[in-house]
């Protein structure tokens, strides 16, 4: 499959800090790719560079097939976290001028069918600053497909959405990738880059770490957490040799810092409570994040026994 | 060249279309001339002031107190008549400026001397808005003829720039003159001294123009239009100017704050999107500029104006125009993209402000000598150039060719070059999140890119 997205050895400085470190990356067509990494971590110049808005100090930077340009490519459709629309622009005005600098003059009927499909068509003639959130979040989406385009970067496009609203978005991103849409999608919301990426891309301090689908990434981590159904509400247990503990309801998760040994675990469980299923499992997308961006001198709790707090 | 046009066409309409720029379209005027029209206003409307004034040592001047009071009734009436006849459709707008304030006098004679005390109680009665002044007569004002300077005095709370003490003190001379004379030459004597005396007028005229074979006749000049005629074109430059960088500050904070630059610097690179906001706001300034010139002439025409418009410096005018749009927003643009808020915007904004402003400080220094060194020098000085220039030129004195040109082509090329380093401060402060930076980064991103 042809890359929609290739970066060889990219690196850029700013001033003395290095944001991106020889960073190479391959985008398939037609996929669904996540970005995730903390704050601060490279992700947004990575995008900015593949926007072409800042060129590499080093390395090469391919998108839809074109090197190291000035100016985006009009196939490239983009939306900014949040903010992104003139606040005093109405919104079928706004659409319209966003798809003409790409280049797509005749858009008044694409307008309109993603009005329709996100049940916006009744706010075309408002202005931004009189939508919702929810509403804006919308149009702002709307503005990044609208001019048909072959790769979408979109960043945080569920955020401070309402399930009804985030469905709706996520319904049109897959049906994005359905029309053979790239799509580069940047969040923080783990869970949903688990959800909906085929391969994800996590980037910390300028440096790749993680790169391939969700299996693979998980694959290259130990089983090492486990997952405890209790019979019963109650005094929490006290477990030895764990750390990342999470208690919700009757389900308790921990890793284990001998995953070699679970019935050790289990053993310290049944101590104290009525054990319904214990299951040894991969760690989640989050664990893994968690591992990797952790501040450094960040100190584990207690390892040889921790209480659970619910 | 069509996504330039694009965002042209969104930053014109962004400027125009709005319910802003309707309402400053019509406030920037009255803010800037209005105190000229008020003045005028409030003389033509309201009552007309009664000023009640008492006149003492009448009776040591015999006949000057019916002479002034004939005097104050004619000038009562010809006041009452002008006011009748409203409909002021005068052929010189030298007229409506000199029409002053609207008093009507009123004259009381009073025989008693007065010492500190008297002098004391009637100023006190003044206070009380019982009057408005009272006068001393010198005794023997009329019969002296000896030379001696006599002084009159005239009190009230308003004595230094009454317009009844400058109204009395123009008839007690005419009137004391006319008997005196009396008393020392016949009435064929003081006709032919009052014919030898004849006032000779200097009329300014401007200069005779030869058009081809043709040959103009030089036109007599107002001192009015003379005055106002370039501080309105020097107001108006200013206004244009104005009104024109100033959204294009606004906007590129929007577009900074609300992440809209990356959306379209995701679209087009920053010198077509510079471009596209600065051709949006020179289009924007001309439709200002069409305005208020519209507005001028049909005013113009509705009072027959229209001979003094200066329409000979319109193709100056909108040459400076462009030019000074082109500069100052280009300076407010990357101002705009250096900061994050409209406060941080004016503290680097203040020294702009000043040099724009400068013209405006000396304009009348500039127009009484518009070949003078100050005025050469403001015309060569990159921001006072286009407010400068149209000041000199309205003056319609000759300014040397080789100064117009070169004070244009100095403003072109201090535009190119401000546009281009304005350009260099965009790119980078657009996508700029941290500190506001100081005046020595902006310098380098300038300087660098």
């Amino acid at each position: 499959m042809p890359n929609a997205i290739e970066l060889h050895g990219v690196t850029k400085r700013f001033g003395r800090q290095i944001a991106v470190d020889h960073l190479d990356l391959q985008v398939p067509e037609g996929t669904i790719y996540g970005f995730i990494g903390p704050n601060g971590s490279g992700k947004t110049t990575t995008i900015r560079m593949i926007l072409r808005i800042f060129q590499p100090d080093q390395g090469t930077v391919h998108v839809l097939g074109k090197s190291n340009g000035t100016v985006a490519d009009d196939r490239l459709g983009y939306l900014p976290e949040e903010r992104g629309l003139y606040k005093r622009m109405k919104v079928r005005e706004i659409l319209r001028y966003y798809a003409r600098l790409k280049g797509f003059y005749q858009c008044n009927a694409e307008i309109e069918d993603w009005l329709e499909r996100l049940g916006a068509s009744e706010w075309s003639n408002k202005r931004i600053d009189a939508l919702s959130k929810g509403m804006a979040q919308k149009i702002q989406f709307i503005s990044a497909v609208v001019a048909r385009p072959q790769l979408v970067i979109l960043d945080e496009p569920f955020s401070g959405l309402d399930p009804v609203n985030m469905e709706a978005l996520r319904s049109a991103v897959l049906a994005l990738r359905e029309r053979g849409t790239t799509i580069v999608f940047s969040t923080h919301d783990m869970s949903m880059a688990e959800q909906m990426c085929d391969t994800i891309f996590m980037i910390f301090r300028g440096k790749k770490v993680l790169d391939g689908t969700l299996d693979a990434i998980q694959a290259q981590y130990p089983a090492d957490r486990a997952r405890a159904v209790l019979s019963e509400n109650g005094a929490l247990p006290q477990l030895a040799e764990v750390a990342d503990v999470e208690a919700n309801g009757r389900v308790l998760e921990f890793r284990m810092n001998n995953p070699s040994e679970p019935n050790h675990y289990l053993r310290q469980l049944m101590q104290s409570h009525t054990v319904e299923s214990f299951q040894v499992i991969r760690p989640s997308l989050h664990d893994i994040f968690l591992r990797i961006a952790r501040p450094e001198g960040y100190v584990e709790p207690d390892q040889s026994s921790t209480e659970v707090a619910r | 060249m069509r996504k330039i046009l694009t965002i042209a066409w969104r930053e014109y309409r962004a400027m125009v279309a709005t319910k802003a720029f309707l309402i400053s379209i019509l406030m920037m005027p009255i803010l800037m001339f209005g105190g000229l029209a008020a003045m005028s206003m409030l003389s033509s409307i309201g009552e007309l002031k009664e000023r009640r004034i008492l006149i003492y040592g009448v009776e040591e001047n015999p006949g000057l107190f019916e002479s002034l009071q004939a005097a104050a009734e004619q000038e009562n009436a010809r006041k009452r008549q002008a006011r009748e006849t409203t409909s002021k459709a005068t052929s010189n707008p030298r007229d409506d400026f000199a029409s002053g304030p609207q008093e009507l006098f009123n004259l009381e004679a009073r025989n008693e001397q007065l010492d500190d005390a008297a002098r004391a109680e009637i100023s006190d009665q003044i206070r009380r808005g019982e009057l408005y002044a009272f006068v001393e007569l010198p005794p023997n004002l009329v019969t002296d003829n000896s030379g001696a300077g006599f002084k009159v005095n005239f009190y009230s709370q308003d004595s230094s720039l009454s317009e009844a003490r400058r109204w009395l003190m123009q008839n007690l001379n005419r009137i004391v003159q006319e008997s005196r004379l009396k008393l020392s030459f016949s009435d064929e004597q003081i006709h032919q001294i009052e014919r030898a005396r004849a006032p000779i007028m200097v009329a300014g005229l401007s200069l005779v123009e030869r058009r081809g074979e043709e040959i103009q006749g030089a036109e007599e000049k107002s001192e009015m239009l003379d005055i106002f005629l370039p501080m309105g074109l020097m107001m108006l430059m200013f206004m244009v100017i104005f009104m024109a960088a100033q959204p294009m500050l606004e906007t590129v904070l929007e577009e900074k704050s609300q992440r809209i630059a990356e959306v379209l610097l995701g679209s087009v690179s920053p010198t077509q999107l510079m471009i596209g906001k600065l051709l949006g706001t020179v289009a924007g300034s001309l439709t200002i500029f069409a305005i208020y010139m519209g507005g001028s002439y049909f005013a113009a025409q509705q009072r027959g104006w229209t001979e003094h418009l200066p329409l000979h410096l319109l193709h100056w005018f909108l040459l400076f125009q462009i030019f000074g749009v082109l500069f100052f927003a280009s300076i407010f643009m990357a101002v705009g993209a250096s900061v994050s808020q409209l406060k941080e915007a004016q503290s680097l904004l203040l020294p702009v402000w000043m040099v724009m402003m400068l013209p405006i400080f000396v304009w009348l220094l500039i127009i009484r000598d518009p070949l003078g060194p100050l005025a050469v020098g403001m015309s060569y000085f990159p921001p006072s150039i286009s407010t400068t220039m149209i000041l000199r030129l309205a003056t319609n004195q000759a300014i040397p060719q080789l100064q117009l040109f070169t004070s244009l082509a100095v403003l072109i090329v201090s535009t190119l070059v401000i546009v281009v380093l304005a350009g260099r401060i965009f790119r980078v402060g657009i996508l700029w999140q941290g500190n506001v930076p100081k005046f020595n980064q902006l310098l380098r991103w300038a300087l660098r890119g």
